[in-house]
C-alpha cells in the first residue's frame, strides 16, 4: 500500500502527563483522512507532532518515505499546515502575506505572483489584496490562511479545525476546497471534532480518545459496526412531548433522546420496534405525525466509542445534571 | 529533486532575509518595540548625560553604544514570545528552512532595528552638534557587528518557552541593565579600579563602546581589531543558548 503518512508507537508526555499513548496508524497517499476526538483527546498534540512543531517521546513517523526525525526538510517542503486559529500577518496585506509565504517554501520568481493571484480569486481576496489582513473577517483570515498553505502546492496538507466559528457560506467554500485540492491529489489529514464534517468529506476516520487509537476505519463501515445504535425517529400528537418516558419502557428500547418535537428512541432492532410504536400510538389516541428508522450516525458511533452511551449524556444534560467524563491525559504510570 | 548544498544555501539565505524584512514591516510599530527598543537607549542616554560636560564626539560615541545595545538586543525578546501566543511563530517553524536560518533572520531584524536608530543618532551628532567622525570604516563595521552581537544576545531570551512576551521582558531587562552599568559606558574603562575593569571586561558591551571611542573619537583602550573580534564571537555564542532553547521548547510543545 502506497503510504503518505506512517506512524508508529507514537507517544507524547507533557512532564508526567500522557497525551498520546503509543498510537500507530496510516494514511494512504490520495485520501481524506479524518482524525476525530474530544477535546482533549490528544488530536492536535499528534498532529502539532507530524508537522514537526513538537518533538515525539517515542514512536517514529515516516512520511512520503522519509523519517521525520532524521530527515525533516524535504517532507516540510510537501507539507502544508492550516493551523487552528488562523496565523496569519495581520499587519501585512493579503498580498504581503502571501508572497512572504511563496518565499519561504521557495516559490520560483517566476511563478509566485501568478499563484498567489489565482489563490486570491479562487478564495474570493482578489480585490481585497492590498487591504491589511486586520481589516478581514474571521472567515477571509481563514481562507487566507488556507492559501498561504497551498502557495507551495503541497501534496500532503493538514487541516486543524478548518471551519469551527464560520458563516455557512465560508465553511461550504471550505469543504469544497478540501475536495477539490484532494481530486487534484494532496492528501488531507482533517483533524476536527465536527462530525458531521468527517462524515461528509472524509475518506477514512481515526477516532482517538484519551491519547489512543480506539476505531479506524470509513465512517460507513464504522457505522455498520455499531447496529447496537440504530434508531426509530417518532413525532405524536397531541401532546407528544409527554410520552418519552412511556416510549422509553417499550420492548426493545436501549435509550430515548428528545429531538425537538420528536423522540429518537435507540433500538438494535427497529423493525420490531416500528409496530410497537405504532400501537402505542393507537392505545393512547396519538397520531403519528412522522415515523422514520435511522441508521447510526457517525456521531452516535463517536460518542459510543468514546464512552459516552448514546443519549444519555444529551438526556441527563438536559435534566441539568450532566455527566461528563474525566477526559485527556493522564499520568505516567 | 534533490537540490545541491549550493542552491539550499541561497534558498536559506533568501529565507532568513525573507524573515527580517517581514519582521521589521509588521514589528516597528509595535508600542513594545517602539519603547524597549527606540526610546530606551535615549532615556539611558540623557539619564546619565545632561548636566555632565562632555564633548559632541564623545556623546556620540556613547550614545551609539547605547542605541547598538538596547535596540538589537530588545527585538527577540518582544518579537518571538508575541509570534508564539499569535500562532505566526508556527508557520516559520513548520517552513522548510532550518533553526539557524530562523535565528538568523531573527537576529537580523534586531539588527536592522540598531543600525536604523544608530543611523539617526550618528546623523543628529554630525549635523546638529558637529562630531567628528574618526574612522568612517571602522564606525560601520562597529555597528554591523554590535548589532548582531546584541540582536543575538536577545534572541537567548526571546527562546524562553513561553507565549507571554512579558515573561521575558523582565528577564531581559534585568541581564541589559547589569551588563550596562558593569560595561565602560558611564565611567570610561581608563578610570575604572582593576578590579572593575576586570569586571568590565565581562560584558559585551564594554567593547562595542570601546569600538565606537576607537571608531568616532580615534583613540580607545583596547585594539580595535579585538573588539570587533569579542562581538562577533560573542554574537556566535548566543546563539548556542539560543538554538537549545529552540530545541526544549519544540519537547515542550511552545
Amino acid at each position: 500500500m502506497d503510504n503518505a503518512i506512517e506512524v508508529s508507537g507514537l507517544t507524547k508526555y507533557y512532564g508526567d502527563l500522557l497525551a498520546v499513548d503509543h498510537i500507530s496508524f496510516e494514511v494512504r497517499r490520495g485520501e481524506i483522512f479524518g482524525f476525530l476526538g474530544p477535546n482533549g483527546a490528544g488530536k492536535t498534540t499528534t498532529q502539532r507532532m507530524l508537522t514537526t512543531l513538537l518533538e515525539p517521546t517515542e514512536g517514529r513517523i515516516i512520511i512520503h518515505g522519509h523519517d521525520l526525525a532524521r530527515d525533516p526538510y524535504p517532507v516540510k517542503r510537501q507539507m502544508g499546515l492550516v493551523p487552528e486559529e488562523s496565523n496569519v500577518y495581520t499587519e501585512l496585506t493579503a498580498w504581503e502575506n502571501l508572497m512572504f509565504t511563496a518565499i519561504l517554501y521557495r516559490v520560483p520568481r517566476s511563478e509566485r505572483a501568478a499563484r498567489a493571484r489565482e489563490l486570491l480569486e479562487t478564495f474570493g481576496l482578489w480585490e481585497k489584496r492590498d487591504v491589511k489582513v486586520e481589516n478581514f473577517s474571521k472567515g477571509m483570515r481563514r481562507r487566507l490562511s488556507i492559501a498561504m498553505a497551498i502557495i507551495h502546492k503541497p501534496t500532503l496538507l493538514f487541516l486543524d479545525e478548518p471551519t469551527p466559528g464560520l458563516d455557512a457560506q465560508s465553511a461550504r467554500v471550505i469543504r469544497d476546497l478540501i475536495r477539490r485540492l484532494n481530486a487534484e491529489g494532496t492528501t488531507i489529514f482533517l483533524t476536527t471534532h465536527q462530525i458531521e464534517e468527517a462524515n461528509l468529506l472524509c475518506d477514512r476516520v481515526a477516532i482517538i480518545d484519551h491519547g489512543r487509537i480506539a476505531a479506524i476505519d470509513t465512517p460507513e463501515r464504522l457505522k455498520a459496526a455499531f447496529r447496537r445504535v440504530q434508531s426509530v425517529e417518532v413525532a405524536l400528537e397531541p401532546d407528544g412531548q409527554a410520552h418519552g418516558p412511556a416510549l422509553e419502557a417499550l420492548p426493545g428500547v436501549t435509550t430515548t433522546v428528545k429531538m425537538g418535537d420528536k423522540w429518537r428512541l435507540y433500538t438494535e432492532d427497529p423493525s420490531a420496534l416500528l409496530p410497537r410504536v405504532v400501537r402505542y400510538a393507537e392505545e393512547h389516541g396519538l397520531r403519528v405525525v412522522s415515523l422514520n428508522t435511522l441508521g447510526p450516525s457517525l456521531e452516535d458511533v463517536f460518542l459510543e466509542i468514546t464512552g459516552q452511551q448514546v443519549g444519555v449524556v444529551r438526556h441527563e444534560t438536559e435534566a441539568g445534571g450532566g455527566k461528563q467524563r474525566g477526559r485527556g491525559m493522564r499520568r505516567r504510570q | 529533486m534533490k537540490e545541491g548544498w549550493l542552491q539550499r544555501l541561497q534558498n536559506e539565505v533568501a529565507q532568513a532575509w525573507a524573515v527580517a524584512v517581514k519582521d521589521v514591516k509588521v514589528y516597528y510599530l509595535r508600542p513594545g518595540m517602539i519603547m524597549f527598543g527606540f526610546l530606551m537607549p535615549f532615556f539611558m542616554f540623557f539619564s546619565f548625560s545632561v548636566r555632565r560636560e562632555m564633548a559632541a564626539a564623545q556623546g556620540v560615541a556613547r550614545l551609539l553604544a547605547l542605541t547598538v545595545f538596547f535596540t538589537a538586543a530588545a527585538a527577540g525578546p518582544f518579537i518571538i514570545p508575541l509570534e508564539r501566543r499569535l500562532g505566526t511563530y508556527d508557520r516559520l517553524l513548520a517552513a522548510p528552512m532550518s533553526l539557524l536560518t530562523l535565528l538568523l533572520g531573527k537576529a537580523a531584524v534586531g539588527a536592522f532595528f540598531a543600525i536604523g536608530v544608530s543611523a539617526v543618532a550618528l546623523i543628529v551628532g554630525v549635523v546638529a552638534f558637529g562630531a567628528p567622525i574618526a574612522h568612517p570604516g571602522l564606525l560601520t563595521a562597529g555597528l554591523l557587528v554590535g548589532s548582531f552581537s546584541f540582536s543575538a544576545l536577545g534572541l537567548i531570551f526571546g527562546s524562553i518557552p513561553t507565549r507571554n512576551p512579558g515573561d521575558v521582558q523582565m528577564p531581559s531587562t534585568l541581564l541589559r541593565w547589569g551588563l550596562l552599568f558593569i560595561s565602560g559606558v558611564f565611567i570610561p574603562l581608563e578610570e575604572m579600579a582593576p578590579a572593575a575593569r576586570a569586571v568590565a571586561y565581562l560584558s559585551p558591551l564594554t567593547y562595542a563602546q570601546d569600538l565606537m571611542n576607537h571608531a568616532v573619537l580615534g583613540a580607545g583602550l583596547l585594539t580595535p581589531w579585538l573588539d570587533l573580534l569579542v562581538l562577533l564571537g560573542s554574537g556566535l555564542l548566543f546563539l548556542l543558548p539560543a538554538v537549545l532553547m529552540h530545541r526544549r521548547s519544540r519537547r515542550l510543545g511552545y
